[in-house]
């Protein structure tokens, strides 16, 4: 299982990157997007939108899962990814490039140094015996 | 890891299915109880899933209720369904990701589970590609939709033992046109088992495919404080 040992996680499968600008993008880890199976549908949220930490944001539908999506910090979104509309599946074959789904910038940008960094992440899932 | 599984006798109208699914979520991100499946029958019902698309469902509501069935949406996702008396359904409330067993995917898991029941009575079921659920040369003979809120796992599968399967005429299932329903019964016919048989294997199978140690609460058994607590003494009852 892909765990990129740059990013900071949370227990719900987010992933999160702090850009330089001040800016925090952010997907569904690989093992998310691998128990949803493929997926069809996105839900984004609107820009501008203030949310609460843990709040939910997206939801994210395969053929036979719908889960919801969640803020790991507070914030604003910033932008959301439009190509996910078309393109649901980028999660599937790129979860931490082109699948990120959407960006904040954080009330508190030290609050993303308080999430799960990849080794504190990789100790919460399971690992696949094949 | 220690889970609940929970054998409701009494069929469940579909919006108390629902709610109790919610309180059992609740108290399981709270810690408050283990993983918990139930195991139920509802009266005859079509769900829509999350998006409700309703393209699916031959009839208008009204229509539907003039044959007994009502229609509800579901949160969970997937298409357009039908459940109804003789028909197995699965609820697992579980968080995933604590388990080695969940590492190959809820979905291919409890795919897994019918399979191996199916196979318990004598029917050979399979995957096919991109068609999520159980299927048989005969048609699906169970269907899977379920929803995930901070991964803890809500809705999941029901699995046709001798369901009227003229409920399916109603609608369009999972959206597929020209995709046939089966069940036990009519794969079966006199041999077919009863839903508490079915239940028991579907229980074991589920046990072993998902890494939980069940225990079982059946009617008459004591029921877990915890759990009778969120249990509706109505319309969700253990005892039929």
């Amino acid at each position: 299982m892909n765990v990129p040992t740059e990013l900071r996680y949370t227990k719900t499968h987010e992933w999160v990157r702090l850009d330089k600008n001040g800016v925090a993008t952010i997907g569904i880890t690989d093992f998310a997007q691998e128990q949803l199976g493929d997926l069809t549908y996105v839900e984004l949220p609107g820009v501008g939108d203030n949310v609460e930490a843990q709040s939910d944001v997206a939801v994210v539908e395969s053929v036979k899962a719908a889960a919801d999506i969640y803020a790991p910090v507070a914030g604003t979104i910033s932008e959301i990814n439009k190509k996910l509309e078309e393109q649901p599946e980028l999660i599937n074959s790129d979860p931490f490039g082109d699948g990120w789904i959407f960006k904040l910038r954080p009330d508190d940008p030290s609050e993303i140094d308080m999430l799960l960094d990849a080794d504190g992440y990789e100790d919460m899932i399971p690992e696949s015996e094949e | 890891m220690k889970a609940w599984a929970v054998f409701l006798d009494a069929p469940v109208p579909y919006a108390a299915g629902v709610a109790l699914q919610e309180r059992l979520h609740a108290a399981r991100l709270a810690e408050a109880i283990p993983d918990t499946v139930l195991f139920l029958e509802h009266p005859p019902v079509v769900t829509l899933g999350q998006r409700g698309r309703d393209d699916g469902v031959r009839l208008p509501p009204e229509a539907l209720r003039a044959h007994g069935v009502e229609l509800a949406r579901a949160s969970r996702g997937g298409n357009v369904t039908f459940h109804g008396p003789g028909q197995c359904v699965l609820y697992p409330i579980l968080r995933l990701g604590a388990h080695e067993a969940d590492a190959h995917g809820y979905l291919h898991n409890l795919e897994e589970v019918a399979l191996r029941t199916a196979a318990d009575f004598g029917v050979q079921a399979f995957r096919r590609a991109g068609m999520n659920g159980a299927w048989t040369d005969d048609g699906k003979l169970a269907a899977i939709g379920f929803r995930l809120k901070r991964w803890v796992t809500l809705h999941g599968m029901s699995f046709n033992v001798n369901v009227d399967l003229a409920g399916f005429d109603l609608i369009i299932p999972c959206g597929l046109a020209g995709e046939r329903v089966s069940s036990l019964a009519r794969l079966l016919g006199a041999a077919c088992p009863g839903v508490a048989q079915v239940r028991e294997r579907l229980a074991h199978h589920f046990a072993l495919v998902c890494g939980r140690e069940l225990d079982i609460v059946r009617a008459g058994d004591p029921v877990p404080s915890a759990l009778a607590a969120l249990l509706d003494p109505v319309e969700t009852r253990i005892s039929g």
